[in-house]
């Protein structure tokens, strides 16, 4: 298509004919390129060059030469200015200069009429071109903030039903990465406790989880460090960013945790400063999401609860039925006991066992923990001691069969303290054994206080136990009560201890009293010191007095 | 998900179908736009962009598949997306791309529309 310079210029009819032509081809250049390709198809020029205006510097855009020959005269001509070979022609329309077209080789009497010609008609072109780039330009921007509007609305409602945190953090993370034109992100959300519940980065974390709870951005606002890589955001020095914006998600003072994102990209491949406009949409995402967090924080509490509830209950129902329903009738003694589960079930488990020739076998244990793995152990001792106590020819044998059974089938690594006592009613003799349990009180008829203390370690405990039988008689009118550490560390509104003295007190003041009742008074009497306040353990007492 | 955004491609016949797995930014569109006037001009018909793999769209990505739009527009051929997530597919949506280029729910289902779509006409929008 290209004339040499020699040929007859066109008339303009041609000259439109042949543009058009130019203009359809190759639509996969852009339209200046093809005014370019159009101009020199026509004038025959041997090179050209078209200069366009970005940020109000003009620039070679389209250039056919690789030498770069063509250089727009400073200050750029306001007409058409021939310089040398060269043609100059500004690209005007309607008032305005789109931009300067250089040909390099035309002939001299072609280039009035040239310069004429394609200064109206190029002019024209590049100025709609310009024009609805411009157009385009302006809708993306609008479009792009009617998609931040529907991303907060969309981001209010889908946040209000997500209560996934994992699933909640992934959303509020990739619309702010995706908002802001980040190149990374990292969020990071603690629990109450301030422990890590949810960390995620887009790209490289910018700053590690652990150090984010000492990250002191304000509250409410976004921060934003366009020179990271040089100066701390906030006093925190992040790495792998350039440019920063993060933002504190707080409820009513309280930090649920950090929203971070890095790199704002550009066209070019270049990294831009984070604006106002940025820093704003990002608070915004971190109020939304502060409140989604605190939902699904306060909805996954509930089913927590709910849960522990639930598992209270079948702990308690395991329990109720191990306990004994009542207490068996031994000539020559008197016997009564207490259990309160302080948390609707606890470790504690108490039992009697009548035993040939009159003889009683009781037992007093506090097993480490709560809940089910507590009432499954309390289960399992429960199924080791009724399996045991017949095979077992002292008290000693019995306990480390107990021990012994426990390490075979216990499905949890805890432990126990007990106390086993076998009393035989006729001679008053007790043979017992403590393992590890509060000192059981013996409380003698003729007035005297004997406290029993262990003989060795709890049951479950450390390999190769030994445990001490030790023997004492009982005397008719002697009491003993056995207990476990609920009663001494139940506590009152000053978590002041009710204590051993106390409870030594408590049974000594009542010493004459039939069993059930001092049973009764004593644990009253707990309770009232309590005065309400929620106890962390079981409280247990079995009294056994020989009459 | 990582920071590159991969793209691999398949082509049964005129139709290249473009996988996309990660960040649609400037480096992923750009990777998109490479990759799909490559098939373009291996004389691919239509274009699928599968996004099953990717969670997060910029406006500099979003920009960069208009232009492969126009392109493919340009050159008289058929775009369609398939498996976008609920957040891309209404980005898409409001920033103009559904306008010209339909969105499936399904692979399948956008093969055997841009099968049935005539050469210069944007497969409808389900």
């Amino acid at each position: 298509m290209t004339r040499t310079p020699t040929a007859p210029p066109p008339g303009r009819a041609e000259l439109w004919k042949l543009l058009s032509e130019s203009l359809r081809s190759g639509p996969e250049h852009p339209l200046p390129r093809r005014l370019v390709d159009a101009a020199v198809a026509w004038s025959g020029a041997r090179e050209a060059v078209l200069y366009l205006r970005e940020r109000d510097v003009w620039l070679p855009a389209i250039t056919t030469a690789e030498t770069g020959g063509l250089v727009l005269p400073e200050p750029p001509p306001q007409r058409p200015l021939p310089s040398g070979t060269a043609l100059w022609i500004p690209l005007e329309a309607e008032g305005e200069v789109h931009g300067h077209l250089g040909l390099e080789g035309v002939g001299s009497e072609d280039q009035e009429d040239l310069a004429s010609v394609m200064a109206t008609i190029l002019g024209s072109l590049l100025g709609a071109h310009r024009l609805s780039r411009l157009v385009k330009e302006a809708e993306f921007e609008v479009k792009t903030r009617l998609l931040e509007l529907e991303s907060l609305y969309d981001l209010g409602l889908s946040l209000g039903g997500q209560l996934d945190i994992a699933a909640l953090g992934d959303e509020v993370l990739f619309r702010s990465i995706s908002l802001t034109d980040a190149g990374k992100g990292t969020l990071v959300l603690f629990d109450e406790g301030g422990k890590v519940l949810f960390e995620r980065s887009l790209g490289e974390e910018l700053v590690a989880a652990d150090r984010v709870a000492s990250w002191n951005l304000p509250e409410g606002e976004s921060v934003i460090n366009n020179a990271a890589a040089a100066a701390p955001t906030a006093g925190m020095r992040l790495s792998a960013c350039q440019k920063c914006l993060a933002v504190a998600i707080s409820v009513g003072g309280r930090r649920l945790g950090v929203l971070a994102v890095a790199d704002k990209e550009s066209r070019d491949g270049g990294v831009l400063d984070f604006t106002a406009a940025d820093a704003r949409l990002l608070s915004l995402f971190a109020n939304q999401a502060a409140a989604a967090i605190e939902t699904a924080r306060l909805h996954r509490a509930a089913i927590e609860k709910e849960r522990i509830e639930r598992e209270l209950e079948l702990a308690a129902a395991i329990q109720r039925e191990i306990l004994p329903r009542a207490l068996p009738q031994i000539a020559g003694l008197e016997l009564a006991a207490a259990n309160f589960p302080t948390r609707q079930v606890g470790g504690d488990y108490y039992d009697l066992f009548p035993l040939s020739r009159g003889r009683l076998g009781f037992l007093v244990a506090d097993v480490s923990g709560k809940g089910v793995p507590a009432a499954l152990l309390v289960s399992t001792v429960h199924a080791a001691v009724h399996l045991q106590i017949d095979d077992a020819r002292t008290v000693v044998e019995l306990v480390a069969r107990i021990d012994r059974h426990l390490r075979r089938y216990a499905a949890t690594r805890k432990f126990l303290t007990l106390f086993f006592g076998l009393l035989e009613p006729d001679t008053g003799t007790l043979r017992y054994v403590s393992a590890g349990h509060n000192p059981a009180l013996l409380l003698r008829a003729s007035g005297g206080l004997e406290r029993l203390d262990s003989t060795g370690v709890p049951v479950g405990m450390l390999p190769n136990p030994t445990w001490r039988e030790e023997i004492r008689t009982m005397e008719p009118g002697d009491l003993l009560a056995v207990y476990t550490d609920g009663l001494t560390e139940a506590v009152d509104e000053g978590d002041l201890e009710f204590g051993l003295a106390r409870l030594e007190r408590a049974v000594e003041e009542r010493r004459g009293l039939p069993a059930a009742r001092l049973c009764d008074e004593v644990m009253g009497q707990v309770a009232d010191f309590a005065r309400g306040m929620p106890q962390y353990d079981d409280q247990t007492l079995l009294l056994v007095r020989r009459t | 998900m990582s920071e590159a955004c991969k793209i691999t491609v398949e082509r049964r016949n005129d139709v290249a179908i473009l996988f996309t797995d990660g960040y649609i930014n400037n480096q992923g569109g750009e990777e998109i736009a490479r990759q799909a006037y490559a098939q373009l001009d291996a004389g691919a018909r239509a274009l699928i962009l599968d996004l099953e793999k990717t969670r997060i769209v910029n406006s500099i990505g979003i920009s960069i598949l208009i232009e492969v739009l126009e392109r493919v527009m340009d050159r008289k051929g058929v775009l369609a997306f398939c498996r976008l997530t609920p957040t891309i597919d209404k980005t898409f949506r409001i920033m103009g791309l559904a306008q010209y280029a339909a969105i499936y729910p399904s692979l399948d289902e956008a093969l055997k529309a841009v099968a049935a779509a005539p050469r210069g006409e944007a497969a409808r929008n389900p």
